[in-house]
Formats: C-alpha cells, structure tokens, sequence
C-alpha cells in the first residue's frame, strides 16, 4: 500500500551508518509471508490432489472466502480497538433470516434495498454491542457473549422454526452467487468475490489513511495516552462496533444468497472463524496492530485448507480441525518471532548517538531483561505491554 | 510564537490560575481551598509529599477530575474543564513519569494523533517530515516513522514534549519526568524545558528531587496534606527550608545511624560480568554491612543485581558465598543461596497489585504455609504478615487490602516484608527509595541501618547521592558498565564518587 512505498522511499534522517536502510513495516512482512504460506499450500495441495488445479476449486475457494473475509475484516476492526465481538455470528444468522423473510414476502425488492436492510440491521445490532461496551463499560467479550445469546434466542423466538427457502426469494438472490464478472482463462471472477475484494481494499484505505482508522489503532495501542490525547474514545469505540455489525449484516446478505435455505441457526460459529482470519492474518489481539489485509489473507488461507484437505482421503474431519488449530497457534508464534525482529532493529536504529545515552537502557525493566543478549540491543527499553 | 514572545514577557496575569479549589473523594479532602498561579515564561516547581494533592491537582488542571469548588480561569476568564480534549483545546498540556505513548504507532503518529485541526486523510508524508523538524529542534534525532515501542524513555519523553510543541501548549504539566532518566538525559530534558520557557510556555514541574527543582524552575511552590503552603522566587527559598515546608517541621539529617559492625566476608565477586551488560566487578561483601552502589542510571548497576539474582545470569567472573564458588542461573538458586532481590519496578514486577498485602508479602516463601494436604494455611500466612506489618510499620486498611491501594512507601515495605521473610543472608535493594515521600525514605532508612546490625548482608543501589552516602558503609562506583572506585564511607564524598560516576572532565 501506498504508506510503504512512501516510507521506503523516504529514506530516513539517520543514514549515518552508510547502510541502506530499506523500510519495512512488520505488517508488510506478515502478509507477504502468508501469500507464501498460501502458494506452498495450493502447490502441496497440487502435488497430493488430482485434477487440484480446477475453475470448480478455484470459485468453491472464492465463494466461500466471500464471507469469511467479511466477517474477518469486521472483527478485525474491532480488535483492533483491543476489543472483540463474539457475536457476528448471531448478527449473520439474523441478517439473513430476516432479509430473506422480508424478500419472500416483498418479491419485487431491489438488490439495493435488500443490501442496505441487511447493513442498516447489523449496523443496528453493532451499535447495541458498542453502546454497551463504550458507554456501559462492560468488557467486550462479555457484552458480545452476552448478545450473541441474544439475538440468537430472539430469532429462534421469532423464526419459530420455520426456513426460509430458496424458491420464495426473488431469483436474482439466488443466481447471485453464480454471476461472473469476467473471466481470466477458465478462472471465473464472481461477482460477489469481486465486490469483497473492493470493499477490503477500501477499508484498508480508510484504516491506514483516515483519521478515524488511525485513532482507532491509537485506541487499541495505549487506551489511556488515547484519552490523554483527547480522543474521543467512547465514540471511536462505537463506531468501531457499527462498522463491524454493519460488515456482519453484508455477510448475512452474501450468506442468505449463497445458500438459499435460511433456518433460524444460520451463522452459527462464524464468529469463530472470523477471529481465526484475524489472528491468522497478523492481527493481534492485544489491539493496535494488524491490517484488513492480512485479515482477508488469513480468511483465504483458512478457506483454501478447509477446502482442500476436504480432498485428501487422509485427514479425517478431525484433523482437519487440529489443522487449523494448529495454524492458528503457528501464526501467533510467528508474529511474536518477527516482531521481536523488528523492535530489535528499530531500537539498534533509535540509538542515541553520544555515548552515554547508548548505554541509558542498561539498568531496563528487568522483566525483559531475559529477553536481550547482546550489546547490539542495549538501547531496547521497552513500554511495559510492548 | 516567537513573535509573540516579547509582547507576552511583560503580560503578568496568569495565563493559569486555580483560585479555592476543592477536591473530595469520600472523606479524604485531596485538595483544600488551594490557589495556585502560572505565569507565562515561568517553571514553575511544584514539591511536596506523596498524598500532598500534587497529582490530584494534576488531574484538575487536564479536566480528568471536576473540581467540587472553585475556579479555574485561563488568561483571566472562567473556564470549564471537563475533558483531557478541553485541557487540550485551552492549550494544557501534561507529560508523565511513565510516558503515556502509543507502543504500535509511529513516532509522528504519537505527535500528531490527538490534533482537532487536521483533516480527516492522514497526509503521511507531511506528517513525519513535521515531526522530524519538531524533533530536531529537541536535539533529538531519530525517524519519526519507526514505531515508538522499544525507544528510551528519554526519547518518549522527547516524543511527548514535541506533541506538547506541535499542539501549541500555553501550560505544560511535567510530573516527576526525570525520575527514570540519567544525568545525561536529565541534562538534555532541562535545555527542552528552557527552550519552552523561553518561548513562553508556562511549565508547572513535579520532582521529588531538590536539586533538580533549584536548578530548572524560576518560582517553587509547596504543597502538604492538599493545601497549598507557600510560592518563593527560588532564590528566596533554601533547601531546609523547603523540606521543612514539606514535612511540616524541621528535619534532622536522615536518620539516626548506627555504627554497624561488619563480620566475616559472605559474598565474594570477582571479575563478574555481561556482554553489553558490565565486566570487571569485584568486591566483597561481610555480614552487617551495607555497599552502596553508585553510578549514573544505565551505569550497569542493576544488571549486576540481575546477575546476582540469577534473572540475567553473569557470563563471567565467579561469585562465592561463604568460600565456596557457586553459579546462580536462576532466581530459584539465589534464593536457595539466601539472595534476596528488591526490584526498582514495584508495580510491574515488584508486587501483584491487585492482590492483597498477605498474597504478596508470603509469595516467595509459599511453600512454608503449606499443609500436608496441599492447602496453603491462612491462618499462618496472615499472622506472618501482621508480624510484619507491625515491624515495618506498614499503614493499610487491613492485610487482605489490594497492595496497587497503598501509598508508594507502604507498597514498598510490603515488597521489602516479602523478601525478608525469604530470611536472606544477602538482601539486594534496587531504588527503595524512588518515588515514595519523606517520612517513608526514613522509614527505610531505619529498616536498612536495623538489618545490617542485626547482620544482614545489604546491597543497596541508588540514584540518589546523598541517599548512598549517608547509609553505606562502602560505596562501589560504576561508570558505563565498569567499576570505577569503591571507597570506604570515610573516603567517600560527593566529589570523588561523582568523579567516578561521570568520568574525570
């Protein structure tokens, strides 16, 4: 994105060591790797599956990825708040459930109207979440442990059992799915992948390049310097669960046009699929950290496994699970590996340069005492919660 | 602003002035009836005990706290402070002890995050091209685009004075923001403050340390028990005097020390040392004795304490306790070999805060109260801890109170009953001194003195000179990672530790 390039080029003020210093963002590294990680996957794949390298797989991947991403990008922007939502999952089933009562019953609705009903209710629900976590001070997880309860109960009472079916929803919802923008040499670009991959790129513009996305990640990294700093903390956080509600209920409207047939579970579990995506894609759940574009890497990289290993007459559906799981705990050790790297370098590059200061982080917090071996890092002294 | 300058000099009124303010919280009257005024082109030096109501004034001043009464009026007129955003609007500024940065942002974000009046698209470049300029002007070289963590404090400091600079403040706060940096950085901080000054900010400085509020501020005002004792020019005021507002009534020299009578060697280091950490540090240490460690902050003191602890095991050199050789890699064997060690950190890694006095003072012994059974046993945990808390004199509400509750002497009492209940032959004080009030620096002062005669080992590190010399017996100095005297407490003095501690001119 355009904030690495700009700060590669702007060869920082302290060239003093003669060293070409090209910058990189940790966050650069990260989703780089895991494009890697996700090629080594499709070539592994490819060696151990016939006939792996299909427009079948290629649109089975990109449908479902169309939801996960979604939902990834939404929790991603409030973690990034240090905050979480466990209830996308109940905000999808409700979406969609009700989008779909509300298209069978009014059979001419518009895709526009149907859309924004789907985003004005989730954006609703968010805001219910938020108002609790902002202005109730109630601890996210419980607050979204909580609704996610919530509305699943109020739509079992509402639903009273019945399913929404494919063929009492307009066609249009249907064929959806299907409908392909153009494609590149047997690989179909859907419509609807399209669309997400717009609306990632996008918001990952907002985030790194709006002021909002910005105090959000400030927010996320020191709750208290935020409220020092005069942010409007409250509000922020907020907005943060209106975004990612209303995000959920967009992945309710995919959901009800991808499969049709909505009962009243539908979503169940996707929240956990969505804080996977993040963690996956880099972001971390301390807050402060990490990009909707490695969440949307990491939604892809779930998908492709979950789809393939599907395919190997091996893996059981139990070790498909241990798989992930075991993917999960895999990128959280890398983000600890790299970004140990990196303040390594930036404290070797922020050393001062008289000869006293060099040596000002010996008597450092002992806690990371352990931590450092070498002279080379001496100038480290860490933020208690870096 | 430097245009302005000139025409602000000559304006007396106060750019801030709190007039009868009142703070309650339940029954305890934090502030009282307190006036306080700040003058452009000022620093103005605040002093006073912990508990005197500086920090609470703080809080007032920023708009985190709502005043019960009075009024706060900035350039003469009424204001209402109901927010750190409305502090920051009227151009009110505060810098902390432990910066309040943004670990994940980059330092041009840490300046520039909180600004009203940029647009709503982040202009990357611009950003940290302003910065670096802001920077620069501090004497501070780094690339404002590296993210903050992991930078000295200093450089935090640094950060947060530019955010100071770049939203114009008219009044900035600095509460205690040399407690953590060495004379060097200390040195530096003063030159930003004079810059500030100069350009007419009005600064309000908090420091416990008396020398540094003679020499930085202009006017010095005492505060005790939340009310406001007295405002002198500095040149109007000498040191006992201060200290006799503070406390109160007049103050003897520290305390009342005893002769203390050193026995047979206990700890015998030779040659110890750590890549990038120390190297060549010898000495002997003999029961009932307390060796002071001097030296600049990041002189490689403390890491000698983690070596001896075991946290940060020495890579060289050998350490003997009683004659025979031993290798301490962890904190376990130090503690098998009876070395306790006082971190300077109370709150992060010195106590666990939210849990009670009794939890933290039996945390390294456990295992004593422990039944055949598994269970711990109440009942002996807690006449233990009242055991202590009588001799230490630690004040809390009851031992079961959360010890994050108690004031910063009595949080480390709490951490000293701890490791003295581990009952070491080799105690190691890191600090104990730093940021807690008068009457608790005697306070440990007087339970320093009663355990070396009662033939305790004591190794005590400090920042503060007068502190050092007035307890130990022998003085050990370090510059940049090297032993560079140790003296006898006859020989040393100010001058010659301060020789070794910066090096000769």
């Amino acid at each position: 994105m355009s904030t690495a390039a700009d700060v590669a080029r702007l060869n920082g003020p302290r060239g003093r060591t003669g060293r070409t210093a090209v910058w990189i963002r940790p966050e650069r590294v990260k989703e780089l790797s895991l494009v890697g990680v996700v090629v080594v996957a499709l070539l592994v794949f490819g060696f151990l599956v016939d006939d792996y390298f299909s427009g079948r797989f290629f649109n089975r991947v990109t449908t479902s990825v169309a939801i996960t991403a979604v939902l990834a990008v939404a929790q991603t922007i409030v973690i990034v708040t240090r905050n979480i939502d466990l209830s996308v999952g109940s905000i999808v089933g409700v979406t969609a459930y009700l989008t779909g009562q509300f298209a069978s019953a009014n059979p001419s609705t518009s895709p526009a109207i149907a859309i924004a009903i789907a985003v004005a209710l989730g954006a609703l629900l968010g805001a219910i979440n938020g108002v609790i976590v902002a202005y109730g001070r109630v601890p996210a997880i419980i607050t979204t442990l909580g609704t996610l309860a919530i509305y699943r109960s109020w739509l079992i009472s509402h639903g009273e059992g019945r399913t929404i079916t494919a063929d009492s929803l307009p066609s249009w919802v249907v064929d959806l799915p299907t409908r392909t923008l153009f494609s590149i040499g047997g690989l179909d670009i859907r419509v609807v992948f399209a669309v997400v991959i717009a609306i990632v790129a996008v918001l990952q513009i907002a985030m790194q390049r709006l002021r909002w996305g910005r105090r959000l990640y400030a927010i996320g990294s020191n709750p208290e310097a935020a409220a020092q700093a005069g942010l409007p903390t409250r509000r922020l956080v907020l907005s943060a669960f209106i975004a990612c509600g209303g995000l959920s209920g967009f992945a309710g409207f995919l959901f009800l046009s991808r499969f049709g047939n909505i009962t009243v579970v539908a979503g169940q579990g996707l929240e956990l699929d969505s804080v996977a995506a993040a963690v996956v894609g880099g972001v971390s759940v301390l807050g402060g950290s990490g990009t909707l574009v490695g969440a949307f890497l990491g939604a892809v990289l779930i998908d492709v496994l979950d789809q393939s290993l599907v395919r190997v007459p091996q893996v059981t559906e139990f070790w498909r699970n241990a798989i992930l799981g075991a993917l999960i705990l895999a990128a959280v050790i890398a983000d600890v590996v790299i970004g140990r790297r990196f303040r390594r370098r930036w404290s070797a590059e922020a050393r001062p340069h008289t000869k006293v200061d060099a040596s000002s982080g010996g008597d450092a917090d002992p806690t990371r005492v352990p931590a450092l071996t070498s002279a080379e890092q001496s100038g480290e002294r860490g933020m208690p919660d870096a | 602003m430097a245009a302005a300058v000139a025409g602000q000099m000559t304006d007396t009124s106060p750019v801030l002035a709190m007039r009868g303010i009142c703070k309650r919280f339940g029954a305890t009257r934090a502030l009282d009836d307190v006036s306080l005024e700040l003058h452009r082109g000022e620093v103005h030096a605040l002093v006073g005990e912990n508990g005197a109501g500086k920090s609470t004034l703080i809080k007032v001043m920023t708009g985190i706290y709502p005043p019960d009464e009075g009024a706060v009026l900035v350039d003469g007129e009424p204001v209402s402070l109901r927010s750190a955003a409305d502090a920051q609007r009227l151009g009110i500024g505060a810098i902390y002890q432990e910066p309040l940065i943004f670990p994940d942002l980059s330092v041009a974000e840490n300046i520039f995050i909180g600004h009203q009046d940029q647009g709503r698209v982040v202009r990357w470049r611009q950003m940290s091209a302003d910065a670096a300029a802001i920077l620069a002007r501090l004497d501070v070289h780094i690339d404002p685009r590296i993210p903050a963590s992991g930078l000295p404090v200093a450089t935090q400091q640094a950060i947060e004075i530019a955010k100071a600079i770049s939203l114009d403040v008219r009044v900035l706060i600095m509460d205690e923001p040399t407690a953590a940096l060495s004379a060097h950085e200390v040195e530096r901080l003063f030159r930003q403050v004079r810059q500030l000054r100069d350009s007419g900010v009005a600064v309000l400085f908090i420091s416990h340390r008396l020398d540094e509020v003679f020499e930085i501020a202009d006017r010095v005002s005492v505060f005790r028990d939340g009310r406001h004792v007295s405002t002198d020019a500095r040149d109007d005021v000498t040191r006992p005097r201060l200290i006799a507002a503070m406390v109160g009534r007049q103050m003897s020299d520290f305390y009342a020390r005893h002769e203390h009578h050193a026995g047979e060697v206990i700890l015998s280091v030779r040659d110890l040392g750590r890549t990038g950490k120390f190297a060549g540090v010898s000495f002997d240490l003999r029961r009932g004795e307390v060796l002071g460690l001097a030296g600049l902050v990041g002189a490689g003191r403390t890491d000698i304490a983690l070596a001896l602890f075991g946290i940060a095991p020495a890579e060289a050199g050998t350490i003997e306790l009683d004659g025979r050789a031993v290798e301490i890699a962890a904190p376990r064997q130090a503690l098998d070999h009876g070395i306790a060690y006082l971190s300077e950190d109370r709150r992060h890694v010195g106590l666990s805060l939210p849990q009670s006095v009794t939890a933290n003072i039996t945390l390294p012994s456990l295992r004593r109260y422990v039944s055949r059974l598994g269970l711990v046993n109440g009942a002996a945990e807690r006449s233990v801890a009242e055991r202590f808390r009588r001799q230490l004199s630690i004040r809390t509400a009851g031992l079961s109170q959360p010890v994050g509750l108690l004031s910063g002497g009595n949080q480390q009492k709490t951490m000293l009953a701890k490791w003295l209940n581990t009952e070491p032959a080799v105690l190691i004080l890191d600090e104990p001194t730093r940021g807690i009030d008068v009457g608790a620096k005697a306070d440990v002062h007087q339970i320093i003195d009663d355990l070396a005669r009662s033939g305790m080992a004591i190794v005590l590190i400090s920042s503060d000179l007068p502190e050092v010399l007035a307890v130990s017996d022998r003085v050990l100095v370090m510059r940049e990672g090297e032993q560079t005297g140790l003296f006898d407490r006859t020989e040393a003095t100010q001058e010659r530790v301060m020789t070794a501690a910066v090096g000769v001119a």
